[in-house]
């Protein structure tokens, strides 16, 4: 049984990643190399273009290091967009890059149906309310919540070259942390949602499932905040930033639509009269 | 299908499933595979993953 749900996550996946890296490929890349290629256009134009060729060197998660030196905050910006901009000092050609990306954007789909829709749907199915199908759209909303949501409350996507005030070893761990109370904000709603349904009703049930998202909101509230700014026209920033962010969205949509035709499909067909599966009308 | 449909019958229910092999060899491989995707900042996969890391969210220059 456990296989058989993984491999359900792990086919919805696939589907999931199919998807994500096609958008990869025909949207996210030509506009990352678009975004990097005004940056290194915008720091040129600013005169500093000299230093960004200097100050290239290996340390492209320099961002610690930068970090450090306020006072060079002019630098700082140069090497970040010759970072992503230039390409001639990056550690690989863009070509690979987009290659790369393209693939990762595939991968990316498989490990996520994996882990949410194998490996977690198989152990909290049954602590999910709802009927079958709505209970793959409530698992691809959790694991949205948990990978993107919540850690974006703190760390939304940044446009490409855009400096942030973070640095980046502070940065991993509150995405981390952000990612475990998305985590966590997630089952407390699920278990407040069945615990109150039984007690009190549908209404006190949902209010209950809400709360934890509250909370969720009040941590990032309180976490610290981390200024972003580039070189870019802030429309286009907050365009890709959205565009980004509606490519995640996209990825759960897929992955959950596709697993629960995985589902539907696979119970029609083994067609099993399971005593309490009181959903489809068996398909003759 | 003795198990009752509770999580605690789900975790019981892969216990029987699996060898405690097989759980320790799917232990293992998350755990390869998170520790690669978190200290695996060397330039060129960081690098080849840039457009990538920018269309899902994770910008960290």
């Amino acid at each position: 049984m456990f296989a058989e749900y993984l491999t359900r996550g792990v086919k919805a996946g696939l589907v999931a990643g199919l998807v994500f890296g096609l958008f990869m490929a025909v949207v996210a890349n030509p506009l990352v190399a678009y975004a990097d290629e005004l940056n290194h256009a915008a720091v040129e134009e600013s005169g500093h273009g000299h230093e960004a060729e200097s100050a290239h060197s290996h340390d492209s998660e320099g961002a610690h290091s930068h970090e450090t030196d306020g006072a060079h905050s002019h630098d700082s910006g140069d090497s970040h967009a010759g970072e992503g901009g230039g390409h001639h000092d990056t550690a690989v050609s863009m070509a690979v890059t987009k290659a790369v990306s393209v693939a990762a954007g595939g991968l990316w789909g498989v490990v996520l149906g994996g882990a949410f829709f194998g490996v977690a749907f198989f152990f909290l199915e049954p602590a999910i309310p709802g009927p079958d199908a709505t209970r793959s759209y409530l698992m691809g909303l959790a694991g949205f919540v948990t990978v993107s949501g919540a850690p974006w409350l703190v760390l939304p996507p940044a446009a490409p070259g855009a400096e942030q005030s973070l640095s980046v070893a502070t940065r991993l761990p509150l995405y981390a942390g952000m990612m475990l109370a998305g985590a966590l904000a997630c089952l407390s709603a699920g278990y407040a949602y069945a615990r109150l349904r039984e007690s009190s009703g549908l209404v006190a049930a949902v209010v209950g499932a809400v709360v934890p998202f509250g909370l969720l909101a009040a941590v990032a509230v309180v976490a610290p905040e981390n200024a972003v700014h580039g070189a870019l026209s802030p429309t286009l920033e907050t365009g890709l930033a959205g565009l980004f962010a509606f490519g995640q969205l996209l990825l759960w949509l897929v992955l959950a639509a596709a697993h629960a035709q995985f589902r539907s499909a696979g119970e029609s067909e083994s067609a099993t009269p399971i005593a309490g599966r009181d959903s489809a009308p068996a398909a003759d | 299908m003795a198990t009752a449909n509770t999580v605690n019958g789900r975790i019981e229910r892969a216990r029987t499933e699996l060898a405690p092999t097989q759980m320790a060899a799917g232990a293992l491989f998350i755990a390869a595979l998170g520790f690669t995707l978190l200290f695996v900042q060397d330039p060129l996969v960081h690098d080849s993953l840039h457009n990538f890391r920018h269309a899902a969210g994770i910008a960290c220059h």
